[in-house]
């Protein structure tokens, strides 16, 4: 059944918003003009997913005339653009209470350095992890949605610069205490920490060969030859597990409860991504290897 | 045509499914019934222990240490129905958690503004509030509600929301200078944790978010109050 009529209607009250009388191939519907296409959302339900824009008319399960809903998204803002702007809030905030810029520490404490070296190999752990974001943002990423809700943006950076400021005001205090075990101590938080780093951008680097250039396909990923990713084995999003493994080494550098704290926020909201990435892996793919947890091997 | 002809068949069969899921089972419903006759019963003691102890004094003054027993019973046991209650979960965990807080926190950690009259002013406030509320969900849960009870519960909040705020505000106020003179709660550095909590500050950032919070809150129970006795002219008065 050739579909040859399109009606599109508001997906809240229903009011007819556009009539297309013939269906020439391949149509492209722009219902008001001030809605630019990323913040358009066109389905078949009203309370349904959104269509894709790969699907074809003539592919989807509508009769000769098709009905579509149409959902104002609200404005968008790009992924890229929000993870530029997220990420380097943390590096400069951070640098601003290590370097003790006036008005954060006692007038006494301006410009100086501390005396411990953790404090220093911490800042510098933790300006390499968010430079290696922002570049792996710029070049490995491949994002399958271009776009987000506005509003996250400034959800977003007030969890990052916010914890960033919190954590940095205490590691670069004049008052602050080193770890309890020393240079032990610190030395294998370091390990720990630069080992999960690598294994974090193993798997970007992995999951981004999965994908071709422009493409929006999703395979299932796979261990590779590098043993960074031969967790895969165990586990849907490794990269949230290395993640989690890097603040717990940096946690453990510093030995700071706001450290620990962010750890865990993020550990929470890694675990919620990775629970639905893995869900949606197992509805995708029949073949999905069932031995694999969402983000911790065989406990989450 | 036929697409039509499914919508309608889904819908019937939503209805029913509607009707079979609403509203808890026995069971649960005996359990809120019991639960509702306490509270409402718990507060009763609370008011009732007010004007018994005002009556004997002669004064407002110092009537908490009468009641301050079952309010801090009845108030804490307030935690067992977020998520039960028919409220969204956000604003009635958000609103026990701050009432617990104000009981414990505030006013029994700082036993100086225990005298405060603006101790009185939300107590009462919080009193007349839950015997309504507790009622209400009492005669709901047993489907024969009383309007008044109904108009009293989007009705007397009106002036019971802004006095208990007031209570609070003013009580939080008059904790200040006691908590940054004994730095309770407080932890400062240098310590092994590297973490410092100010409590005199968290106060004031506490009283600072009544700003953006109460007025939602507040217009909420306004639009509710519309919704539910907005069609006064449709139903009669024997409920």
């Amino acid at each position: 059944m050739k579909c040859e009529k399109v009606e599109i209607l508001d997906a809240k009250t229903k009011d007819k918003l556009c009539f297309l009388d013939k269906v020439r191939p391949p149509p492209r519907v722009c219902v008001h003009p001030q809605w630019y296409p990323a913040r358009q959302s066109i389905r078949l339900d009203p309370k349904g997913k959104s269509l894709k824009d790969e699907d074809v008319l003539q592919q989807l399960p509508v009769g000769t005339t098709a009905t579509f809903y149409f959902r104002d998204l609200g404005a968008q803002i790009s992924w890229v653009t929000v993870f530029l702007t997220e990420y380097t809030g943390p590096l400069i905030i951070y640098l601003l209470f290590y370097f003790r810029v006036p008005f954060i520490y006692a007038p006494k404490y301006d410009f100086t350095t501390s005396k411990h070296w953790v404090v220093h190999l911490a800042c510098m752990c933790h300006s390499f992890h968010y430079v290696k974001r922002l570049l792996e943002t710029l070049f490995v990423h491949r994002f399958s949605h271009g776009t987000m809700p506005l509003r996250n943006i400034f959800k977003n950076c007030t969890y990052y610069w916010g914890f960033a400021a919190w954590m940095a005001y205490y590691i670069n205090h004049p008052l602050y205490t080193p770890p309890m075990y020393g240079e032990q101590q610190v030395t294998i938080a370091l390990m720990i920490f630069l080992f999960c780093q690598i294994g974090n951008f193993s798997i970007h680097i992995a999951l981004r060969n999965l994908r071709p250039p422009g493409s929006k396909t999703r395979k299932i990923p796979y261990p590779t030859k590098n043993p960074f990713t031969w967790v895969f084995l165990l586990v849907s999003c490794p990269n949230y597990t290395y993640e989690l493994g890097s603040w717990l080494g940096f946690t453990m550098m510093t030995q700071c409860l706001p450290v620990a704290f962010f750890t865990f926020v993020g550990f929470v909201q890694m675990t919620v991504w990775a629970k639905g990435k893995h869900r949606s892996y197992l509805k995708e793919f029949r073949d999905y290897p069932t031995l694999r947890s969402p983000i911790l091997p065989f406990i989450l | 045509m036929a697409a039509h002809a499914a919508t309608g068949a889904k819908t019937a069969t939503n209805d029913v499914s509607h009707k079979r899921r609403k509203g808890p089972g026995a069971l649960a419903t005996v359990y809120l019934v019991i639960y509702n006759v306490v509270m409402t019963a718990g507060w009763l003691v609370i008011a009732v222990g007010l004007v018994r102890s005002y009556l004997a004094k002669g004064s407002y003054h110092g009537l908490y240490y009468s009641i301050e027993k079952p309010l801090k019973f009845f108030q804490t046991g307030a935690v067992l129905e977020v998520g039960i209650v028919p409220s969204s979960v956000v604003l009635t965990g958000f609103q026990v958690m701050s009432r617990v807080f104000l009981t414990w926190a505030v006013t029994h950690s700082v036993r100086e503004v225990q005298n405060e009259d603006s101790v009185l002013l939300f107590v009462v406030a919080w009193t007349i509030t839950e015997i309504i509320r507790y009622s209400f969900y009492t005669f709901s849960l047993l489907n024969h509600l009383p309007y008044l009870i109904k108009w009293a519960r989007y009705t007397l909040f009106i002036v019971l929301y802004p006095m208990g705020v007031t209570g609070e505000l003013l009580t939080i106020y008059s904790a200040l200078p006691y908590v940054q003179k004994t730095g309770l709660y407080s932890i400062t550095l240098p310590n092994k944790y590297n973490f410092s909590f100010d409590y005199h500050t968290f106060l004031i950032l506490t009283m600072i978010s009544y700003i953006p919070l109460f007025p939602q809150l507040y217009f909420h129970m306004m639009r509710q109050r519309k919704k539910v006795l907005g069609h006064l002219e449709e139903h009669s008065k024997n409920e």
